[in-house]
């Protein structure tokens, strides 16, 4: 059985963001929310390195474990997703999760949280596929589709990838090896030639 | 007589803004481990095959 992941290779990502735009845009995500961010580690050092986060749909869910009302259900691929009806809001699914994927609008006059809100890989909810009230609490559904989550479809360096996990981790194997341990040909080094103003 | 009348307007318009309310009135009871939520149709379906396919289509390296 297939498992359907997200794979981030840090030697390709240049924190452009476009990942974030595209999820934000192709789901009319809530104002407060992005289901995606980018995270860049050593910002403006020698060695930066940015990575793109959302749900990791990961396989023993944190989140699933402690919600209270078990809201959660994994799909036959492996993809995490929940159900906003039974959702309380109770922010237990955000303490849990270790890449901070579970999200809330920002509070509303009064102060009344509301229902969590997280990257779905763009596999929408329970209502019917792609139907309004889908589109409405989940944002679109592009595996019913039969495509795969923009974020990774329209990333420009294909340092965003999602699928089937064994593919995933193929193509990436498949790069390491041709980087022999060295960062691509793009990248700081290659920007800022800090290999020669060193020597 | 303006006293009641008053209580009475004021019953009235809290009814009717209760009235106005879209809330589901239907309440799911819960046992712990249990999903109760809706049926997700795309659970039924296989898509595995048409999604490589996709992937092999759209993501892998230039």
């Amino acid at each position: 059985m297939a498992r359907m992941k997200f794979l981030c290779d840090t030697e390709r990502c240049i924190e452009c963001n476009g990942c974030v735009t595209a999820c934000n845009n192709e789901h009319d995500v809530p104002e407060g929310i992005n289901r995606r961010h980018v995270v860049t580690l050593k910002d403006g050092e020698y060695g930066e390195k940015s990575m793109s986060v959302a749900c990791m749909h990961c396989t023993d869910a944190p989140c699933a474990a402690v919600c209270p009302v078990d809201c959660f259900y994994t799909t036959p691929d492996g993809i995490v997703l929940h159900d906003k009806d039974l959702c309380i809001g109770c922010g237990y699914c955000f303490y849990a999760c270790p890449f901070g994927a579970p999200q809330f609008e920002e509070q509303n006059i009064f102060a009344a949280r509301t229902k969590m809100d997280k990257c779905t890989f763009c596999a929408g909810g329970p209502p019917p596929d792609n139907s309004a009230e889908e589109y409405r609490q989940y944002g679109r559904n592009r595996i019913a589709e039969g495509k795969l989550p923009l974020c990774a479809e329209m990333c420009s360096t294909k340092a965003l990838l999602a699928g089937d996990g064994s593919i995933v981790s193929d193509i990436y194997r498949q790069r390491v090896v041709r980087r022999g341990g060295r960062p691509d040909t793009w990248g700081w080094d290659t920007a800022y030639d800090f290999k020669g103003s060193k020597e | 007589m303006k006293k009641q009348l008053c209580i009475l307007a004021t019953l009235l318009f809290v009814i009717a803004l209760a009235a106005c309310s879209d809330e589901s009135r239907e309440f799911t009871m819960h046992e712990p481990g249990v999903y109760k939520g809706g049926k997700d149709p795309l659970l039924a379906k296989e898509r595995h095959q048409e999604l490589n396919d996709r992937f092999m289509k759209v993501q892998t390296d230039r």
